[in-house]
């Protein structure tokens, strides 16, 4: 056994700091909780190679992947609701991303509920009196 | 000025979340039932509510982050679904208790029948959260519910015997002709009634809705501290009322209009539309806030964008939720159950889901990483950890209490 290396950063534990966190856009705007984590470089079942560079977090899933999580199994690739991890700047008490919650795939239900429901009821729209 | 205004959160939280229908069905049926023998179950709740609601402010406004966030945080997310059901359930059996209290409260002014009113009740909560700002919303139902100091005026006029109701409130224990379940049993209720989960889910998100910062802490804490003992008051007065008029007569309480009698007896018509008009106040209040609660408790588990101070379309789940909350209500309400029975149960079943959320609450509070240096000082962990017990032991009793009892019967 090698001794574990040292890291240099901050070590952040997923289960600790990431799962459950709420994510916020640029603007500060909630979009979703942290509900699971794709890590990418490791297969499930497989044994390890000694010799292969860590596995890395490439994104935050939401949507499915929460009752997923509760219920075990894995949703199908095809409904995932993927949140690239190069998007986030900052793991704090939350995960802040980058970019405006609008502008992400995995806010469409967010989106359509707006536009399809609640923006069409007289005064959705507008900024409360 | 503006000073005065900051303590209308907390006025509101005292009359329309402390004095809801919960506190004036279960004061009113205690006071018939027992007198002013189950007084000290209300300080025990002032004190108790003091110290939960001043630590979700000060979590609320250190960390910027509100009770559900942090039990799905806390708590992962099959525990905090579990969380998640139960405190939804509950306050949505709140809802539906309160906007009843609406409907009964607007049958006392009119004598029209309260499934009438329901639906007419159940629009006004929702057109006030679809469009109101938060601060008029509060201050409104929080100044009109202060009417409910008629309570507190008629007892005064009722000119009761009061050595004899201090005999009562200073000799705790069961009459001689109630069992000693019977009496737990109430002192259960009067204490969910007392410490309502949804005030601090509301006080919480509130804290955040007004955009609190560290330096609102002193405004939080002046909240608290003169919003909820003045509730208290309240409360101890409507049962007094019920001890002075109603237990002599042996009435029982089982509508409202035998709540605002001992009002009517004191200080006649007068007295009597201050009353509906102050029970109108604070029954809408906290139909306002149980809501909204149902919403901030769903969107924080689930990480949706929430708050009245984004148009309805950019937190369009949130409020999607809370329409469904209300049309729950009211298809619940339409089915002709009377909403105080409802409120019966609503009161026993905050007891039980008490402990679900003051317990992640008390931790955070102690978290440096959400706090800072504004953790738990020691005196407050203290008394944090004997209201803990107190709420746990109360929500472990409440269930076989009420099976044993029949519900109080």
């Amino acid at each position: 056994m090698n001794p574990r290396p040292q890291p240099l950063g901050r070590v952040l534990d997923a289960h600790l700091h990431i799962l459950d966190r709420q994510v916020l856009d640029r603007d500060g705007v909630p979009v979703t909780t942290a509900d699971d984590l794709e890590l990418e470089g490791i297969e499930m079942g497989v044994p390890i190679d000694p010799e292969a560079p860590p596995p890395f977090v490439s994104a935050i899933l939401t949507g499915p992947d929460l009752a997923t999580r509760i219920f075990g199994g894995r949703p199908p690739v095809s409904r995932r609701m993927v949140i690239p991890w190069r998007l986030v700047t900052e793991v704090g008490t939350t995960i802040r991303l980058g970019v405006s919650g609008d502008a992400l795939d995995a806010t469409w239900v967010e989106r359509w509920v707006g536009d399809h429901i609640i923006g069409r009821i007289p005064g959705g729209r507008h900024d409360p009196d | 000025m503006k000073r005065i205004f900051g303590v209308a959160l907390g006025v509101l939280t005292a009359i329309g979340g402390f004095v809801d229908i919960g506190d004036l069905v279960t004061n009113a049926v205690v006071g018939s039932r027992f007198g002013l023998g189950l007084a000290w179950v209300v300080l025990v709740g002032v004190v108790g509510i003091c110290v939960y609601a001043q630590m979700s402010g000060r979590v609320a406004a250190v960390s910027g982050r509100a009770t559900f966030e942090i039990i799905r945080e806390r708590l992962g997310p099959r525990a905090g679904l579990a969380n998640l059901a139960a405190s939804f359930l509950i306050n949505l059996l709140t809802v539906t208790a309160e906007i009843g209290g609406v409907a009964l409260a607007l049958q006392l002014a009119t004598s029209v029948d309260p499934r009438l009113w329901v639906p007419v009740a159940a629009f006004a909560v929702w057109i006030v959260i679809w469009r109101v700002r938060f601060e008029l919303l509060e201050n409104v139902t929080g100044l009109l519910g202060l009417t409910l100091i008629v309570f507190a005026v008629a007892l005064f006029l009722l000119s009761p015997d009061w050595g004899s109701l201090a005999g009562q409130a200073l000799q705790p224990g069961a009459p001689a002709d109630e069992a000693a379940t019977t009496y737990w049993f109430f002192a259960i209720a009067l204490f969910g009634a007392a410490m309502t989960p949804y005030e601090v889910f509301f006080f919480s998100s509130g804290a955040i809705e007004e955009r609190w910062t560290e330096d609102d802490l002193a405004k939080s804490r002046l909240n608290v501290f003169v919003g909820f003992p003045l509730g208290g008051i309240l409360s101890i007065a409507i049962a007094g009322c019920a001890a002075v008029v109603l237990l002599p007569a042996s009435i029982d309480v089982t509508s409202l209009s035998q709540v605002v009698l001992p009002v009517a007896e004191a200080g006649g018509k007068v007295a009597l539309s201050f009353a509906i008009v102050g029970i109108l106040a604070a029954t809408f209040g906290a139909a306002l806030e149980t809501t909204l609660s149902s919403g901030y408790t769903l969107a924080q588990y689930f990480g949706w964008s929430w708050g009245k101070f984004r148009r309805p379309a950019k937190a369009a789940r949130f409020h999607l939720a809370m329409i469904i909350c209300v049309l729950v209500a009211v298809a619940i309400l339409s089915t002709g159950v009377d909403p105080i029975v409802i409120t019966e149960y609503s009161v026993v079943f905050s007891a039980v889901a008490l402990p679900l959320t003051y317990l992640p609450i008390l931790i955070i509070a102690n978290d440096r990483e959400y706090m800072g240096d504004q953790v738990n000082g020691r005196g407050m962990n203290f008394i944090g950890s004997v209201y803990l017990v107190i709420i746990i032991a109360a929500a472990v009793a409440a269930i076989p209490l009420l099976i044993v009892t029949g519900a109080g019967a």
